[in-house]
């Protein structure tokens, strides 16, 4: 039996943590299955609702949707994180973890950062 | 994806989606360990990374140091002089620092394959300067400047800090202090595409003061931008001559340098291309009779942002200045910037590409004569070929000789303030400089201007005479230079 929620270790870095509220570290937590939609209504999930496992896109929406304080636009852009948002699973960049469609499991840390500050 | 055509209808057409990583998800170097980055489509573990980054640092670097790359074989590495270090508190610049405190200020740390055999620094003092910009928003100064000297500071009493504000462009003690030519206040007249300078009628302004007037008269929000970078560019570089540097490094990026090289060749920079990515400017001191010279070296232009920000993050890096870029900016710096970060994100290669392009870059004839404003080569001839391809209207053109009889002004009456003597710079100026300061404005007017206060530099000048020239690289010492960076990593 999977667990019915998933605890998250959520790290901003690089001037992210400016649009939330200032703060480096969050814990979060999430329902383990989603809506297909990436809706991130708390509303408990109806017969007929198409679900999926939650993944880093829905991750993504529900951060600028329950955590995000300020100009949403700086981070998130097509369903994805803004280009120039780098985000590392576990230590490990996203993209060898199948970016998005990454299923995530309970205790993961996942690390969002800003590279659009320069030189 | 990011291009200049409508995503809903192009949508990934336009090129393929590659995978992000060739095969597998072992590293590519120790094939042992999974991997934890993709840089440009290759997989790298966290291990292989460090090692893999100082590498491509101290290649960028190390064959620039020696004053000819032969004496480097020999006797490892000795620079002519100091080091001055741009430190902005960003991103690339708290890289930069942080491998130049690593390779060479703890000599227990370096690594196999050195080049450099005798160990230590190859510099006798480093100096770290940073450029507060808040008097041209006429802000009070922020945090980070403050925070700059605590953390240049936490990393070794080896780093001597300089704080430059930006107003000092403008501020004749600052120019003394540094050991400049007698100068004095004058300013710029435009007078359509003239551009005259005469003594300010109002010289009795703070140097502050004079930024602002500065800073409020260039035309347009890319004007300005370009202004700040190179009023930035300048203070650095007259630092660095006044601390006897032989090299000032930058923490320029991969992809911040794909990005200044395509916003420079759109504003009409492309006879500095070269100079975008490595220059040596020369000056002469003072009372003094030979040539000294200043190497601009961007020891992470082989590294995207990417690389920079995990190393950052994995070192836990403080990163002191975050407010840059908070999107919305609508000059063609920020404008590139949208655009080449977008790209970077499903094309990672193609923006290496543009950097290597541009390295292979030259110009048809090489150019003694270098800009009274930003310092970079004026290419011979510019104003004529102006002329030429401009579209202007009779109204631009100043002399009557040019106009048809029809057009031609009733003579204008002397001003009785205009009897001040002039200096006509408009042909020691770059093309991009011009272009800066006579650009249309969004309201589509020209600009008119009269009395822009000119930063101190560039009044020291005509009455000097050619005495901060600016010296190429002989063909030889170029190639030397260059050879390692045209390499494929
Ligand atoms: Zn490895
Ligand atoms: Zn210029």
């Amino acid at each position: 039996m999977s667990l019915d929620v998933l605890s998250l270790k959520i790290e901003f870095g690089g001037g992210l943590e400016l649009l939330f509220s200032n703060q480096r570290s969050h814990n979060v937590t999430i329902p383990s299955k989603v809506r297909r939609d990436d809706s991130t209504s708390l509303l408990p999930l109806e017969d007929g609702i198409e679900t999926k496992p939650a993944d880093i896109t829905y991750l993504i929406h529900h951060l600028r949707d329950h955590l995000l304080k300020e100009r949403s636009e700086l981070f998130i852009e097509n369903k994805t994180v803004r280009p120039g948002i780098l985000v590392l699973v576990n230590d490990t960049d996203w993209e060898l973890e199948g970016e998005g469609d990454y299923a995530l499991r309970n205790g993961d840390e996942i690390v969002f950062i800003s590279t659009l500050h320069g030189g | 994806m990011s291009s200049c055509g409508n995503p809903n209808v192009e949508g990934d057409s336009l090129m393929p989606k590659r995978p992000k990583y060739d095969r597998s998800k072992a590293c590519v170097k120790c094939k042992l360990n999974t991997g934890n980055i993709v840089i440009r489509h290759a997989v790298y573990c966290k291990e292989c990374f460090f090692p893999l980054i100082s590498i491509r640092f101290r290649r960028t670097l190390e064959s620039h140091v020696n004053p000819t790359p032969q004496l480097h074989r020999r006797k490892g590495l000795k620079a002519s002089g100091n080091l001055l270090v741009g430190f902005s508190g960003g991103l690339g610049s708290s890289v930069l620092l942080d491998l130049i405190y690593k390779t060479y200020l703890t000599p227990n740390e370096r690594q196999e394959g050195d080049q450099n055999p005798n160990g230590g620094c190859p510099w006798p003092n480093v100096f770290v300067a940073s450029v507060d910009i808040s008097g041209a928003l006429n802000a009070a100064p922020t945090s980070s400047n403050i925070n700059f000297q605590q953390v240049v500071e936490s990393y070794s009493s080896n780093f001597k800090c300089i704080s430059l504000k930006l107003e000092d462009a403008f501020d004749l003690i600052w120019w003394k202090e540094i050991g400049g030519y007698e100068s004095q206040t004058r300013g710029f007249d435009i007078v359509n595409e003239e551009i005259l300078l005469r003594a300010l009628s109002d010289d009795s302004s703070s140097p502050a003061e004079y930024l602002r007037t500065y800073i409020s008269s260039l035309p347009t929000s890319t004007a300005v931008a370009n202004g700040i970078q190179n009023l930035i560019r300048m203070l650095l570089l007259y630092t660095a001559a006044s601390k006897r540097c032989s090299h000032l490094l930058l923490g320029t990026s991969l992809t911040s340098l794909s990005i200044s090289l395509i916003s420079s060749i759109s504003q009409g920079g492309g006879y500095s291309v070269k100079e975008e990515a490595y220059e040596e400017w020369s000056y002469r001191k003072n009372q003094e009779t030979i040539n000294q010279s200043v190497r601009v070296i961007r020891p992470l232009r082989d590294l995207g942002t990417k690389e920079c920000a995990f190393w950052a993050w994995w070192c836990r890096l403080k990163i002191v200045r975050k407010h840059r870029y908070l999107g919305g900016r609508q000059d063609i710096a920020a404008l590139t910037r949208d655009f080449i970060v977008g790209l970077e994100k499903d094309y990672p290669s193609t923006v290496s590409a543009i950097a290597r392009t541009c390295s292979k870059l030259t110009t048809k004839e090489d150019s003694d004569a270098k800009c009274l404003m930003c310092g970079r080569p004026v290419q011979a001839g510019i104003q004529d070929w102006k002329h030429k391809i401009s579209i202007r209207s009779y109204s631009d053109v100043n002399t009557d000789d040019e106009l048809p009889q029809h057009v031609r002004r009733p003579p204008e009456a002397p001003q009785s303030q205009d009897i001040r003597a002039f200096d006509a710079i408009t042909s020691r100026l770059c093309y991009a400089c011009h272009t800066t300061w006579t650009s249309k404005g969004i309201r589509g007017g020209t600009t008119k201007g009269t009395d822009i206060p000119a930063p101190v530099w560039v009044n020291a000048h005509p009455t000097n005479g050619e005495l901060w020239t600016r010296k190429r690289l002989g063909v030889e010492e170029m190639h030397a230079a260059i050879a390692d960076s045209l390499l494929d990593p």
